[in-house]
């Protein structure tokens, strides 16, 4: 749509819950404006306005002024202080990160829901809002935008980036595309990690859709490519600058299809925190990172380490299936049974074959577990993280219990300890997790037996849209065991200041169950998984350099540099060489290449390359 | 021992600071992920630096699960109160019961007309409030017939239309100190929320003040037990050693509120503090440990 189309929500007439179900289907479906609207009689407009704001992250929020008179009668109970709403109204607008828009000026209403009304009514030259009263109302909003697409205004044309044929955007993409002159484009611009600007965002909400966008991207082969599901990504490689980006955030089913082998549909915009919150009710759960935020697209294509690891293995070893589209444009579906060398390579290195649009993954029971965060005090971080590894090695697989530390202030350091047992027992709970919690004197600690759904939730990122800013620095390394010598080097690293957070995920477990080989992720007897975060590369390479020659490894979740060399470290040579004959039978044309790429070129090709 | 026999309900008081109004949210969102069943915010519309309370309410609210939101306490002269009793049971609806409302009769008059509110001596206050109250329940009031008619001192109207209807029945918590209000409280509020920094003798007015309301109720042909009785103290922090009132060690925080629950029957406590960590340890160490302690001594 031109000028940007929505939703117009009666408060008068909806029940209440229904209100909050159209406004958050109006956003999920990229609408961009949700007018609530009213007359005397139903709930109030403007309380129904900021739950809205609150209920939805991303999409614009219409409330009109009630337009009251200047000196209002002190004794008339019904009438407010305009002062007061004037008030409330900026208040919106900071609560909601300035989505606010007060009308009725600044939107134009259709008198129905046909193309001509809206057409009509976009003769204003402000956005046309529907009245609605169904999600299947909201829906057909959504596909009113579909025909108008390509006649942007001038004033948008004015914002796009050279070398995008933004007018040869094929139809079914064209309700959810985003250029950078429109409303919607600051929330889907970045990432969690990183701040973008690209020229195109193509969302896709269907197989058909994400095949249409990838046909697209194959036209446009000498710009950057992003792939988002979550966006959560560490190295923000699903934004970019000037380039496009397909997102399929939007396709975040998560549907149980085989109750007796607890099998999983899981859509790659799901977070994990809606995939715990879905299994909940049935007793399951699937593992995957500490983040509930975390999308499952990037997470479950590259490993997946997270605190039900050592008991359930990584989140690839739970996936059954994958259903992808391909480079040229394909679907295709990759199993045991059906393609395994892409069901192998998937499973590691997936953001190099192509689109995933939708995971079946094995749940397994969980019942309530033991949410644990401590803080404790360390004077000497070399041997507390000595003391950390040891303890983190000996522990039962139910036990996983995540840490991060910062450098020392006033010559000691804060490490925070945090994670699960699985176990619903209070006392097996505290003697889990009394070994860790003699590592240093406590200063802070909690611990809840919470349901595992409870536990995605809290560590959410929340709502907000994806705001990063700037490049991030983070460096990925993999060891079998915190010896001396790594502890103590690492140790030197934070205290150089170089390293700003240190973080450490447990491993081992049925981690290292499945045999090294079984799929494209390598090095499954890692003990831990170290991420260090900074703000300068080269500060953090210089201290992190000496510490990673003692690993066995990386793991490129939590890894920003791209060079060919992070790539070894992922994996081994023959791991590699493997990838990179796939890579030629599945993308030869190498589309997908901004994320850790694997180039299909023979060797001498890629050294020329290089030298260039 | 004085014993009201309700439920305890643990909250907390965030300062609506608007230049911070993402981590206001984010302290309600703490405290509900915490355990706490509660949070408030005070309401003064005058006032630039604040938000305000009434969408933040409603914002808060849809940003958290399980947690009760209240204003402490909404400013009646700034808030009418047939728009007040529309947007509280508006959020009640939109929220499935999960709003009370607290309501004061304001103070800091000067800044109340400098917005274009009226100014009320104490005794004016009293009734105005009584009045207020009145009107409110009357709009929440749908089964009852005709639309609302008052014709009192302070507010006026010959034909309100009532609702909507709140999810659930909502309280009327009132913020009172003064002997006049106290007795408005006991004959028609539903709870009493001081500060107890603002009490005349601190905590130790208890005693004299429940006594008024319970006998305002009593006189009223209400039961005491009627009106749950609120203490809103500031959250100092959880220091090693004992400093002071809820600043001090989690054990030290715990008696002290187990304390008020069984000398004075206070059932709600409300702690003022927008430290996050604070928030934290209250809701999920201080809270479930009184609820233990008071259990057990209450038998
Ligand atoms: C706060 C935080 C905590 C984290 N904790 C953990 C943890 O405990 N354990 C762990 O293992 N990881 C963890 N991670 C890393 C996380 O798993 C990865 O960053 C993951 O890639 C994020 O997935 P996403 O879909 O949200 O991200 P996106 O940014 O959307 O995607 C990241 C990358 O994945 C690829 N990709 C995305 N979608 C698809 C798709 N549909 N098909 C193919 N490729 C795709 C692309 O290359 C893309 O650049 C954490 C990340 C953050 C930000």
């Amino acid at each position: 749509m031109d000028v940007g189309l929505g939703v117009l929500l009666d408060a008068a007439r909806l029940p209440g819950a229904r209100l909050t179900d159209l406004a958050v289907r109006a956003e999920q479906r990229g609408l961009d404006l949700v007018v609530v609207g009213g007359v005397q009689g139903g709930l109030d407009p403007l309380t129904v306005a900021a739950w809205v704001a609150g209920a939805t992250s991303r999409i614009l929020v219409g409330v009109a002024d009630a337009g009251v008179p200047p000196a209002p009668d002190t004794g008339d109970p019904e009438q407010p202080f305009p002062f007061v709403v004037d008030k409330s109204l900026d208040g919106l607008g900071l609560l909601s990160g300035d989505r606010l828009l007060r009308g009725p000026g600044a939107w134009s209403v259709a008198v129905d829901s046909t193309i001509d009304a809206v057409k009509a009514a976009a003769g204003a030259g402000v956005p046309v809002v529907v009245a609605v009263r169904t999600v299947h109302d909201v829906d057909r909003v959504v596909e009113l935008r579909v025909v108008d697409h390509a006649r942007r205004p001038a004033s948008v044309r004015a914002r796009r980036m050279p070398g995008i044929d933004y007018e040869g955007v094929p139809d079914v993409l064209a309700a959810g595309v985003v250029e950078p002159g429109d409303s919607a484009y600051r929330s889907v611009a970045s990432t969690y990690m990183r701040g973008g600007a690209p020229g195109l965002v193509l969302r896709a909400t269907t197989v058909e859709e994400v095949a249409a966008a990838i046909t697209f991207a194959r036209r446009h082969t000498d710009l950057p490519l992003g792939v988002r599901s979550g966006g959560h990504g560490f190295s923000g490689r699903s934004t970019n600058h000037g380039g496009l980006v397909v997102d399929v955030g939007g396709m975040d089913g998560v549907e149980v299809i085989d109750p007796d082998r607890r099998l999983v549909r899981v859509g790659p915009g799901a977070s994990w925190k809606r995939v715990a919150t879905a299994l909940r009710p049935y007793g399951w759960a699937i593992g995957s990172g500490d983040a509930g935020g975390v999308g499952v697209g990037g997470l479950a294509t590259a490993g997946g380490i997270g605190f039900l690891s050592r008991k359930q293995g990584l989140t690839i070893d739970r996936v059954r299936a994958v259903e992808l589209v391909l480079a040229d444009g394909s679907p295709i579906r990759a199993s045991d049974d059906e393609n395994p060398d892409l069901f192998w390579a998937l499973r590691g290195a997936g953001a190099n074959f192509g689109v995933a649009t939708a995971f079946e993954i094995e749940a397994e029971p969980i019942g309530d577990v033991g949410w644990a965060s401590l803080a404790l005090v360390v004077d000497d971080v070399a041997e507390a993280l000595e003391h950390y590894g040891r303890v983190a090695s000996e522990a039962p697989r139910d036990t996983t219990l995540f840490m991060m530390i910062g450098p020392p202030r006033g010559g000691r350091s804060v490490m925070q300890l945090y994670g699960v047992v699985d176990n619903a027992d209070p006392d097996t709970i505290i003697s889990r997790l009394t070994p860790f919690a003699r590592i240093g004197p406590i200063v802070q600690q909690s611990v809840t037996v919470s349901a595992y759904a409870d536990v995605m939730d809290m560590t959410d990122t929340g709502p907000g849209g994806h705001q990063g800013v700037g490049e991030p620095v983070a460096r990925s390394t993999l060891f079998r065991e915190f010896t001396p010598e790594v502890a103590r080097l690492a140790a030197d690293a934070v205290a150089s200041g170089g390293v700003g957070i240190l973080s450490v995920r447990q491993m081992g477990g049925a981690i290292a169950d499945v045999p090294e080989g079984a799929t494209a992720f390598s090095h499954r007897d890692a003990g831990f998984a170290v991420a260090v975060l900074g703000s300068n590369a080269r500060r953090v390479d210089a201290a992190w350099d000496p510490v990673r020659g003692l690993g066995i490894g990386s793991y490129l979740s939590f890894e920003t540099d791209q060079s060919p060399e992070r790539l070894g470290d992922a994996f081994p040579p023959p791991v590699l060489d493997r990838l990179r004959e796939l890579k030629r039978r599945y993308d030869p044309g190498f589309l997908f290449r901004d994320n850790f790429p694997i180039d299909p070129r023979p060797a001498d090709a890629r050294l020329e390359e290089t030298a260039r | 021992m004085t014993d009201y026999g309700h439920d305890l309900i643990f909250g907390t008081f965030v300062t609506p600071t608007a230049r911070n109004a993402s981590d206001v949210v984010d302290l309600a969102v703490l405290a509900d992920r915490s355990g706490i069943d509660l949070v408030t915010f005070q309401d003064h519309p005058y006032q630039s630096s604040f938000l305000d309370t009434s969408t933040l309410l409603a914002f808060v609210a849809a940003r958290t699960r399980n947690i009760r939101v209240a204003a402490n306490v909404a400013n009646l002269p700034l808030r009418p109160p047939a728009v007040l009793a529309r947007a509280s049971a508006s959020l009640d609806v939109l929220s499935g019961g999960r709003f009370e409302l607290g309501l004061g009769a304001g103070a800091f008059w000067n800044a109340i007309e400098a917005v274009g509110g009226r100014r009320l001596t104490p005794g004016q206050g009293v009734t105005a409030l009584r009045e207020a109250i009145e009107i409110i329940r009357a709009i929440w009031d749908t089964d009852a017939r005709g639309d609302v008619r008052h014709d009192g001192e302070f507010y006026r109207t010959d034909g309100a239309k009532r609702g909507p209807r709140p999810a659930h029945p909502i309280s009327i918590w009132v913020g009172a100190y003064k002997p006049k209000m106290l007795a408005l409280t006991g004959t028609h509020g539903d709870g009493w929320m001081p500060a107890i920094p603002n009490l005349p003798n601190g905590a130790a007015s208890y005693p004299d003040h429940n006594a008024r309301i319970d006998e305002a109720a009593v006189a009223a042909g209400r039961s005491p037990s009627a009106i749950r009785r609120f203490g809103v103290l500031i959250g100092g922090g959880f220091g090693g050693t004992p400093r002071g009132l809820l600043d001090g060690p989690v054990e030290m925080w715990t008696e002290q509120l187990a304390g008020l629950a069984l000398e004075h029957g206070v059932s709600g406590f409300v702690v003022a503090t927008d430290d996050p960590s604070t928030t934290q340890r209250y809701g999920l160490e201080v809270v479930p440990a009184v609820r233990e302690l008071v259990a057990r001594e209450r038998g």
